[in-house]
């Protein structure tokens, strides 16, 4: 018996099917809404990654030193690498850029009680466009992606950083409090703030209050125009709730806005978001299915002046709410030959046939004096004489129809 | 969907005191014999499940999404350090986390040992405090009586709950730092939030009125 490396997981084939197939769900339709693949590396400098990724995530990250003594790190997310990739200036482009990605992240769990560290997203990225069609497009696409994997019971809630950042704003806090507040928030610990807010004499009282009930500003686009009545009519924050509108009239046209929750205290975890943030839920599971939004700094970290608007969907959380929903599930059980190899040439031949039709058969050769030639299927096993070799094709055939 | 709340409550301590609470509520099921060794409570018409567990599983059922809501003890949060929202302050089960040691022992002498030890119940919040103070202990965790763990030599200190004083002066040990207040919370799934909110945020208004009331 040897261990399993902390963190990791073995796929076995159940698993990995179900996953493959969500992901090919998810490839033929972001190809299908004009996003081409791109395979960012599996390393980036920890240099690269410093700039754009908050500390708590820049804890959790995996480094190790290459050999030229550089520390480096495996991808942690998809959206930093690439910042990097089109940030080139040998790279000519005509924005806007649609891509997509596919593959595995790795980040130490943020619980001492937690332990894998090694996931699978699947998301998109619209660069070189700060607008309201593309912010609409992401989520549309967003909610077309659980649509299209077969997810029934959904909701995507929809929110713009601007909301929490211009409620802060306008309480015209001091340094220490404001950072007090943000952790509590971070921390999700509604009662410390509740607290904190009490004992503060706030120029807006109301507006403190509205932070209190930060979890529950959640509705539909009604909720904005309650949140937005606290506000006197020169702040920031006015510009940011009119953005959530737009989007929203457009989600509306697309004929969307059922599986679409305004969620004004929506807080996500990477800081380098500008705009437009959300996440999808499903009642299933006690975690987002999918998470992402606008960042338009991203890129001039890197040196080049690119908005960008994305999402990732975490693949292993589909396949647990699949695999509970019975994804037709059972992979199709190859067919095997088992042949004498003097038929050697004909099986192969005839197995070419069958796999070009999406059939799976397993050849395996027999003892050289064997009289049989042998089919195995799941409706049971067939031992064909000589004369019956002609029938080969004829038996798998039907193995098909009853199976199917 | 489901709409029924799930609310997962401690059993021993907590459990009269956040039952005393609850059954204030104008929709709170009557016909439950709590008082049974039954574990889960349930039945067509009442808009609540209610699930028992043990007092430091609570948050972590609310965490996994067992439970929407969980009724849990401030010193579990900040030793499990659960991704769960806290909602409500429920003011019962009140007492305060604290670092206590031999009576007489003063902070800096504990701070200038070559080497300290502390025994408690709480490994994870002990090595964030003792970190936040740029201290580097050996931490003892223990299961029970952590009072008596100066007296018979195992430690130097003790971070435990403290509510009268009474056991720390049975055990010639006295406070040394008020660390930090505690007492009952409601929490709430990250996803029920979402998903169930308007149910959440009305039982948790109707909460709160009958804990104003106290």
């Amino acid at each position: 018996m040897v261990d399993l490396a902390l963190g990791m997981k073995d796929g076995f084939p159940r698993e990995v099917g179900i996953k493959r197939k969500i992901e090919n769900i998810l490839r033929t339709l972001f190809r299908k809404w004009g996003y081409q693949e791109v395979e960012p590396p599996s390393i980036e400098y920890y240099s690269t990654l410093e700039k754009a990724l908050g500390e708590e995530i820049k804890e959790r990250l995996f480094k190790f030193i290459d050999r030229e003594g550089k520390l480096v790190c495996l991808r942690p997310e998809f959206t930093t690498s690439i910042a990097r990739m089109y940030s080139s200036e040998f790279l000519d482009i005509t924005v806007p850029v649609r891509v997509f990605y596919d593959g595995k992240i790795f980040r130490y769990p943020s619980s001492p009680f937690r332990t894998e560290c090694e996931f699978t997203q699947v998301g998109v990225e619209s660069l070189g466009q700060n607008s309201v069609s593309i912010d609409a497009e992401i989520v549309a696409l967003a909610i077309s992606s659980l649509q299209g994997i077969g997810i029934q019971n959904f909701q995507v809630d929809i929110s713009h950083v601007g909301v929490y950042q211009g409620i802060l704003d306008s309480l015209g806090l001091d340094k220490k409090i404001r950072e007090s507040i943000h952790s509590l928030v971070g921390k999700k610990d509604f009662t410390g703030l509740k607290k904190i807010i009490k004992n503060l004499s706030l120029p807006h009282p109301k507006v403190g209050n509205l932070l209190i009930e930060f979890p529950f500003l959640r509705g539909k686009i009604d909720v904005v125009d309650h949140a937005s009545s606290f506000f006197d009519s020169n702040q920031k924050i006015l510009a940011t709730f009119n953005r959530i509108k737009e989007i929203w009239n457009i989600l509306v046209d697309f004929g969307l806005e059922r599986h679409v929750v305004v969620n004004l205290g929506l807080v996500r975890d990477f800081d380098y978001y500008t705009g437009l943030i959300f996440e999808g839920f499903s009642p299933l599971i006690g975690y987002p299915l999918l998470a992402g939004g606008r960042y338009d700094n991203l890129f001039s970290l890197f040196g080049k002046d690119l908005p960008a608007c994305g999402f990732a969907l975490f693949a292993e959380r589909l396949v647990e709410i699949m695999a509970e929903a019975a994804f037709s599930s059972s992979p199709t059980t190859p067919i095997s030959i088992q042949y004498p190899p003097r038929l050697r040439a004909k099986v192969f031949s005839i197995s070419e046939n069958f796999r070009q039709k999406g059939i799976p058969i397993i050849m395996e050769e027999k003892p050289k004096d064997s009289p049989y030639l042998t089919i195995v299927g799941t409706k049971g096993t067939f031992d064909l004489k000589e004369s019956e070799w002609g029938k080969i094709e004829e038996i798998i055939e039907r193995e098909q129809e009853k199976h199917g | 969907m489901d709409d029924k709340l799930t609310i997962s409550l401690p059993t021993g301590r907590l459990k009269k005191d956040s039952l005393a609470l609850l059954s204030q509520l104008p929709d709170w099921p009557s016909g439950f014999e709590f008082e049974s060794r039954k574990l889960v409570f349930e039945e067509a018409t009442s808009p609540y499940r209610i699930v028992f567990s043990h007092p430091k599983d609570s948050s972590t059922y609310v965490e996994f999404g067992a439970a929407d809501l969980g009724i849990v003890g401030k010193d579990i949060l900040l030793e499990r350090g659960n991704e769960v929202y806290e909602l409500l302050d429920l003011k019962i089960g009140s007492c305060t986390m604290v670092l206590a040691g031999p009576q007489g022992v003063t902070r800096s002498q504990l701070w200038e040992k070559e080497e300290l030890r502390i025994a408690t119940k709480y490994p994870n919040f002990t090595r964030k405090y003792l970190q936040e103070r740029g201290i580097t202990a050996d931490i003892i965790p223990l299961y029970g009586s952590i009072e008596v763990a100066p007296t018979i030599g195992l430690s130097d200190a003790i971070v435990d709950l403290v509510s009268t004083g009474t056991t720390l002066k049975e055990n010639q040990l006295w406070v040394i730092e008020e660390i930090v207040p505690i007492s009952a919370r409601v929490v709430a799934n990250r996803v029920s939030i979402k998903i169930k909110a308007q149910l959440i945020q009305q039982f948790i208004k109707k909460l709160e009125k009958v804990v104003k009331h106290e």
